[in-house]
């Protein structure tokens, strides 16, 4: 008696389809479970068993094997184990006929038949609907998640003898999907807090309103990294696409899919110790790493000199692509990456800065510090800036508030949308695509020479010229907007 | 460029540096050289100082360099260097800022610019000064060929001064090389714990004379006290008059020269919006009066608003 089951690996952040047969067969009561499982699959048959018994099923006392194919594909994890029950409940008919015709199923097994949520339900749901399944029996606690997908049905389930009504009249009806969570999943903190800083409120709504990157350099306990974490509280809401971008990432990773449903962008700060999987992603079978779970959010490296050189070095090409690629064995997968990097450092080690008449460092140690800030990541940085400490007088009023911020960064998005017809902000933009008068160009021109203006800081002028002018609402550039943006720009070592 | 392509100067010439004549074993019956020509026939007429010092340098040990390279040429004195990154490259451009005459000494041909980042120094230098070296044009620097460059370069100063040293490095090489000429040598003292002080540090230890400034070198050229009869010491160095400026910006190029690095402190300062602050800097860094590094510090350049500049009104 032969019978297979299609379920979903989660790989990275995509669903991959498994196929589980079982094949039960007159012998020697055994359970063999082939097809590349790990530990966490190869235990499955543990839990298979006891749940099996634990829902008023038969345990068949035969020969079974089951089989997870393709068998090139490693299998980690205890998502299969819905799937392998199934399929040694079909091929022992213990189960309605067609039951199972069209489905697939993802869940862990506890012992007592309960089924546990695995993650990534929101990607399996999507390729079940790729597939033309006519439905995803998922974990009843994934049900709302992967119910943000439409074009395939989802039949939540608490317990594994609900398997039953699969295809009746009584199957378990589609949850409504997932609404946002009251509040967005907790307060972002807000930039009132921050004192004085005129000149960084201005980099980050210039970084916010075009999608630029920032690095912010200035002595310690100047408000940097507060400023950093406030970020997100002034950047557009994420889009439609974008959400759900965001949502199959966090769902992918076991984390909460409530603040991307609640159009909230992700902020990742990892800290400097992170490893380069940790950051990029890696390992067998392959993980997301922090880069990812910033997808459609931010990136916040604070003590940027601090992070491991090679590590800095791996970020490059995510920058530039966003994505990432890891290349296995036998297969190659690709992990989103599209985030805003925000970079926060001191402008030496001691924290004073080469510049200020105070600075106790080793020159050579200055230099390895400032060679790391300008190495392999300062030329994907737009927006360059120093600050100071606050000044004490400025502590006496507050700030103004993130929702003023947000209002003129997301007028600014709106005059990108128009004129793109996309939803590619300035940041994304090639210089080509931005227009510029005559008198622009002479100026920059000029300022290729007495400022030292390269070509791809030209380019970086540009962009960042428009954003200013779109946070002006003006149609052209203007040459005080050019200003403003070369004051802003990242500079090129000399 | 001026004085056309490389020339050569044989050791029979009048022109011939004779202080290179001191040198054993003896140096090569040619000098190659580029640049202005009398430069060389000046080193026997004017003092002559050699300024050398590590290429990893410290940007207190940068100011020294070119300072003192500064205050030398102001006062007349030919300042010899090697046209390295760091203290040379330092030394150099104080000597051009000085409006004196400067030479640097190349260990390939005088047509190689080593290192290829100093091209633009290279080409300055062309214009006021010369660069010499043993080998013919077309000939690369390598890496033997450098301690036979620093002999030239010990040979050439009636002083040497070591601005930064690392401890060994070819500077030091230098230091020893022109004592064993005969030649005085004199030494920056550095930040105690820095390691490119080092080498400074213990050479005055062993005895070189301690520079503090030029007037220090002046010194040991001409004696305590002995004005050479050059224009002033400490005179200004002709500042480079820049295009004319406005009140507001020309007070903000005041706020920078007074230490202002950043937009916010140039806005509170010279009580500006922000965004009038960042535009005002942008302006005047494309006039060319400010620069700023990469970390968005802003410092200012050696140009000057024209009417303070000598020869403006007052
Ligand atoms: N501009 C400011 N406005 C309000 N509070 C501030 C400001 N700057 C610093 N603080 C206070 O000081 C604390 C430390 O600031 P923060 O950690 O952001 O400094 P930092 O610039 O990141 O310093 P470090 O270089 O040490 O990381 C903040 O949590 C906040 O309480
Ligand atoms: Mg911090
Ligand atoms: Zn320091």
């Amino acid at each position: 008696m032969l019978a297979a089951v299609r379920t979903f690996a989660i790989l990275g952040v995509e669903a991959r389809e498994v196929l589980v047969e079982a094949d039960v067969r007159n012998g020697l009561p055994s359970f063999a479970l082939v097809g590349l499982p790990d530990a966490a699959v190869r235990e499955s048959r543990e839990r298979v068993r006891a749940a099996l018994a634990n829902s008023g099923f038969e345990f068949p006392q035969m020969r079974i094997t089951a089989n997870l194919a393709p068998a090139d594909l490693r299998k980690a994890g205890p998502g299969f184990d819905l799937a392998i029950a199934a399929a040694v409940l079909a091929a022992t008919k213990q189960l309605p006929e067609g039951a199972l015709a069209d489905v697939a199923l993802a869940g862990e097994l506890a012992l007592d038949g309960s089924i546990r949520a695995v993650p990534g339900t929101l990607a399996m749901a999507e390729a079940a609907s790729r597939a033309g399944a006519r439905a995803i029996v998922v974990p009843a606690a994934c049900g709302p998640e992967a119910a943000l997908v439409a074009g395939c049905g989802i039949v939540p389930v608490e317990r594994l003898e609900q398997l039953q009504r699969l295809g009746g009249e009584d199957e378990p009806p589609r949850p409504p999907a997932l609404s946002p969570p009251p509040n967005g999943d907790g307060p972002v903190p807000d930039l009132a807090d921050l004192r004085g800083q005129p000149a960084l409120r201005r980099g980050l709504e210039v970084a916010a309103a075009g999608g630029h990157s920032l690095l912010v350099s200035g002595p310690p306990g100047a408000g940097k990294s507060m400023a950093a974490r406030r970020l997100p509280s002034i950047l557009p809401p994420l889009g439609p696409d974008e959400a759900i971008a965001a949502a199959r990432v966090a769902s992918a990773c076991g984390r909460s899919v409530g603040p991307a449903v609640a159009r909230r962008r992700p902020f990742r700060a990892p800290h400097h110790t992170v490893s380069t999987a940790g950051l990029i992603g890696g390992g067998n079978p392959p993980r997301p790493g922090e880069v990812t779970l910033a997808h459609q959010g931010v990136l916040f490296l604070d003590e940027l000199p601090e992070f491991g050189r090679d590590t800095l070095e791996a970020l490059r090409q995510p920058l530039e692509d966003g994505t990432v690629l890891l290349v296995r064995a036998r297969y190659a997968i690709e992990l989103p990456c599209r985030f805003q990097l925000i970079a926060a450092a001191n402008p030496c080690p001691c924290g004073t800065g080469p510049r200020s008449g105070q600075c106790s460092c080793d020159p050579a140690s200055v230099r390895a510090y400032e060679a790391k800030l300008t190495g392999a990541l300062a030329d994907r940085i737009d927006i360059s800036m120093a600050v100071e400490q606050p000044d004490l007088s400025s502590f006496t009023e507050a700030g103004e508030s993130s929702a003023a911020i947000r209002d003129r960064v997301l007028a600014a998005r709106e005059r990108q949308r128009a004129r793109s017809r996309g939803d590619r902000a300035n940041a994304q933009l090639t210089p080509a695509e931005i227009e510029i008068g005559a008198e622009i160009e002479r100026m920059l021109a000029d300022a290729g020479l007495a400022a030292g203006l390269s070509g791809r800081g030209r380019g970086r002028v540009i962009r960042l010229a428009r954003t200013v002018a779109d946070l002006d609402q003006a149609e052209a550039i203007e040459v005080a907007h050019v200003d403003e943006a070369l004051t802003l720009r990242r500079r090129e070592s000399r | 460029m001026s004085a056309g392509g490389p020339w050569a100067i044989e050791r029979s010439s009048t022109d011939y540096p004779v202080c290179l004549t001191d040198l054993d074993p003896p140096e090569q019956p040619l000098l190659y050289g580029a640049g202005r020509r009398d430069a060389i026939a000046g080193l026997a007429r004017d003092p002559v100082v050699t300024i050398v010092g590590a290429r990893q340098a410290s940007g207190y040990g940068l100011r020294v360099a070119e300072r003192l390279g500064r205050d030398l040429a102001v006062a007349g004195v030919t300042v010899v260097s090697g046209m390295a990154r760091g203290i040379d490259a330092a030394a150099h451009r104080g000597a051009l800022l000085g409006g004196g005459a400067t030479i640097a000494v190349l260990a390939g041909g005088p047509d190689n610019v080593y290192p290829p980042m100093n091209r633009a120094l290279y080409r300055e230098i062309l214009g006021v000064g010369a660069v010499i070296s043993e080998h013919p044009p077309g000939t690369e620097a390598r890496k033997h060929q450098f301690p036979a460059r620093n002999r030239i370069m010990a040979a050439l100063g009636a002083v040497a001064v070591i601005v930064e040293a690392a401890q060994p490095s070819g500077s030091l090489i230098t230091a020893d090389l022109a004592a064993k000429l005969g030649r005085t040598v004199g030494a920056v003292p550095g930040q105690l714990g820095v390691r490119v002080a080092e080498g400074a540090n213990d050479l005055i230890k062993e005895g070189a004379h301690l520079i503090r400034d030029a007037r220090d070198v002046l010194d040991l050229l001409f004696g305590v006290g002995v004005e050479p009869g050059r224009p002033q010491l400490h005179a200004a160095p002709a500042p480079r008059a820049g295009p004319p400026l406005k009140a507001p910006l020309r007070a903000v190029v005041e706020l920078v020269g007074g230490g202002a690095a950043t937009v916010d402190r140039v806005a509170l300062d010279g009580d500006l919006a922000p965004r009038e602050a960042a535009v005002a800097l942008a302006r005047l860094e494309r006039l060319g009066y400010v620069t700023a590094d990469p970390f968005g510090r802003w410092g200012r350049t050696d140009l000057t608003p024209p009417d303070r500049a000598p020869g403006g009104r007052h």
